[in-house]
């Protein structure tokens, strides 16, 4: 039988990763993440899980050795946020170049400057091209199955790459709530221990891995990785629909949408201020205003298709971000969203809204306000609209 | 194993023609490394000469005929600790996990993910080659550059004698980690060598570190026939001098009873070919005290005996 306790987001990315039986745990401390570290060094002390730990001197070393790990064949994982995710970047961009599985909680942190310590999606958004398959959770339960979910996608022959499981620093790491944790049998069923094939570091099956690669074979392995994001679509679908079998919980796979059926307006949303903005599609039916939400649950790769499916029906959305992408004056999603539709060929009315950065709180009434603004914008329908900041 | 049998009896896992410089000291120690460790390894070759000469070849058609990767330049310590951590677990503690890494990626930026894996008493063989400098990019000056050397980025001119600083001395920093087996390596000395490496391999109580002295003929403007000899003058001379550290105690390996003039290794090197003889002698007073301060340590092995 599963368990009931009352978990902060960071004990349920430990017990997550626990239920999972990596081989090789590296990490090292950094606020929000650090009581992940220490929940697994914890739990190996009071001898209930067997992982080993390695207490490295940074975040570049963490990747390094479990990069080092997993090319000799084991599971891995590690944790971190903000300035360690900038410090592993580049082991982080080579765990999925060389097509690494394994899983790694990221909980959200804005980057400095101004120096802060606090919640925002900047560290993980700012690499989004390196590689990585990103989920963006809603809440703690998600933050253990999604890791579980995680190694299941990752370790898939048609995908072999890394996940992050990215959640919010501080909203989600230390807010506790109830968590479900499935039995060790049934996860053990549902994730059988991981076989490396394509890429091993072993005396018995020599090989050189990475040797000097000229650009018309590193051409192909790109569009190999390229092609191997684009599977990763379904398999994420599938594994969750899967895991929905075993566990009785599933999430809707890349994206959930919630009240979308006959809504004129939409708004989209990524990561925990999803609970704030479906409270407000609640409070918008209950006045009759016909406001759906969509959450991107997968950054990389982008579901296309399903956001384009998503918004067929709608007359003007807003997309909700607590990240900017410093090139466009917009959130980052909001470019994303935009890129999916106008490679169809489509347009549709649309406001960027940049809020919660570096901790700032993204309200109910920020998201009321913004559905009114798009509710409006539906009726007076415009394609420049300025970014509005909830502040 | 006899010396000669060594070489008789092992198997050269390295490949014929790898595109090292004529003369490379390193490719030399990588082969003699190899032949003793045998194909029981996991080898670990960052960016550097040795990766750049191919040996992170092609599954045996090139390169070494053991398994082979190429770390970051920065993180080699750290990866090989996870292979190594990995084949602990799986109760295959025979695997051996051995860097062969160049002295710009064990003294500069790898030196932290070294210094974290001597700390936390990982089980991995390092071998540092250490030919002075970023050699096979022409020659950029490194932590480890001596003193007064003339490199692309400490070029000598009007205003320049080259580095103004001297080398860091990387073996003596590693057996202050207390690194469960540290010990410096000449080309030239090719008995303490194996005998150094076959001690290395059978390490099981931490990191072990070993620091080759690798005479670079392209670099330092040498002809390339000259390697050895300049080698054994570095340690006749006590500018590399031969010793070990394993228990907390400093051994010299090989006892220098008259100790050559520094000026007649340094004068054969075109890259001190501008030095004073002010100079030079500056250079010798740095080997002098160098000199005393390892004597002083061989003897604190003595008088800290129980």
């Amino acid at each position: 039988m599963a368990r009931i306790e009352a978990l902060t987001g960071n004990e349920s990315a430990a017990r997550g990763a626990a239920l999972c039986r990596p081989d090789i745990i590296a990490a090292y401390p950094i606020t929000p993440q650090s009581s992940v570290v220490e929940n697994l060094a914890r739990m190996r002390a009071n001898g209930e899980i067997d992982a080993e730990m390695v207490e490295v001197e940074s975040e570049h070393s963490a990747m390094s050795v479990v990069q080092g790990a997993a090319l000799a064949g084991a599971r891995t994982f590690t944790a971190t946020s903000a300035q360690g995710l900038a410090l592993m970047y580049e082991p982080y961009f080579r765990m999925s170049t060389l097509r690494l599985p394994m899983v790694m909680a990221l909980a959200g942190r804005e980057m400095t400057s101004p120096e802060t310590i606090w919640g925002g999606q900047q560290d993980s958004i700012s690499v989004r091209e390196a590689g990585w398959i990103q989920f963006y959770v809603e809440d703690n339960q998600e933050i253990l199955d999604i890791i579980i979910q995680g190694y299941k996608v990752a370790e898939n022959e048609q995908v072999l790459l890394p996940v992050n499981v990215c959640y919010d620093g501080f909203y989600l790491s230390h807010l506790i709530e109830r968590v479900e944790i499935p039995d060790q049998e049934l996860v053990d069923q549902f994730l059988p221990p991981r076989r490396a094939e394509h890429v091993i570091l072993d005396p018995q099956r020599p090989m050189a891995v990475d040797p000097m690669t000229p650009g018309h074979l590193l051409m192909k392995y790109r569009r190999d990785h390229l092609e191997a994001m684009q599977a990763a679509l379904a398999v994420i679908d599938a594994v969750d629909a899967e895991f929905g079998r075993f566990f009785g919980r599933r999430y809707g796979g890349t994206i959930e949408t919630y009240r979308l059926d006959d809504a004129e307006v939409a708004l989209i949303t990524i990561g925990s201020t999803t609970g704030a903005g479906k409270e407000a599609v609640d409070h918008c039916r209950a006045q009759g205003k016909k406001v759906g939400l969509i959450k991107v649950r997968v950054l990389r790769p982008f579901p296309e298709q399903r956001i384009r499916q998503a918004l067929r029906n709608v007359r003007a959305f807003g997309v909700i971000d607590r990240s900017v992408s410093f090139g466009w004056n917009t959130g980052a999603l909001y470019q994303e969203v935009l890129a999916a539709l106008g490679r169809s060929g489509w347009a549709l009315p649309s406001i960027s809204f940049i809020g919660g950065l570096g901790g700032a709180d993204i309200t109910l009434d920020h998201m009321l306000a913004a559905a009114e603004q798009v509710l409006a914008l539906a009726e007076n329908p415009r394609y420049d609209s300025p970014t509005i900041w909830l502040d | 194993m006899k010396l000669s049998d060594v070489f008789w009896e092992t198997e050269d896992l390295v490949s014929p023609g790898l595109s090292a410089c004529p003369g490379c000291a390193a490719e030399l120690s990588l082969r003699t490394v190899l032949r003793i460790l045998g194909p029981d390894t996991i080898l670990g070759i960052p960016p550097g000469c040795m990766a750049g000469a191919g040996a992170v070849g092609w599954n045996r058609l090139s390169g070494v005929k053991v398994p082979v990767t190429i770390p970051l330049l920065d993180n080699t310590a750290s990866l090989l600790s996870g292979i190594r951590r990995y084949y602990l677990r799986q109760g295959r503690k025979n695997v051996k996990v051995v860097a062969f890494a160049g002295d710009g990626a064990t003294a500069d930026a790898g030196f932290q993910a070294l210094s974290g894996a001597a700390e936390r008493g990982e089980n991995i063989i390092y071998i540092c080659y250490d030919n002075e400098g970023y050699m096979n990019t022409g020659f950029q000056r490194s932590s480890t550059t001596s003193k007064g050397s003339n490199t692309s980025t400490t070029p000598v001119g009007q205003l320049s004698q080259g580095k103004t600083q001297h080398k860091k001395d990387m073996p003596l920093l590693m057996a202050l980690h207390d690194a469960a087996y540290v010990a410096t390596i000449s080309p030239a000395y090719t008995q303490d060598f194996v005998s150094k490496v076959e001690k290395a391999a059978v390490v099981r109580n931490g990191l072990v570190y070993l620091h080759v002295f690798s005479p670079c003929p392209t670099g330092w403007h040498f002809p390339p026939e000259d390697t050895i000899s300049i080698a054994r003058l570095a340690v006749q001379t006590n500018f590399f001098p031969l010793w070990e550290y394993e228990n907390g105690r400093f051994r010299q390996t090989l006892a220098v009873s008259q100790p050559k003039p520094l000026a007649e290794l340094i004068r054969r090197l075109g890259k001190f070919h501008h030095l004073t003889e002010a100079e030079i002698a500056d250079m010798q007073d740095w080997v002098n005290h160098k000199t005393e301060l390892l004597t002083r340590l061989f003897a604190a092995r003595e008088d800290l005996a129980p």
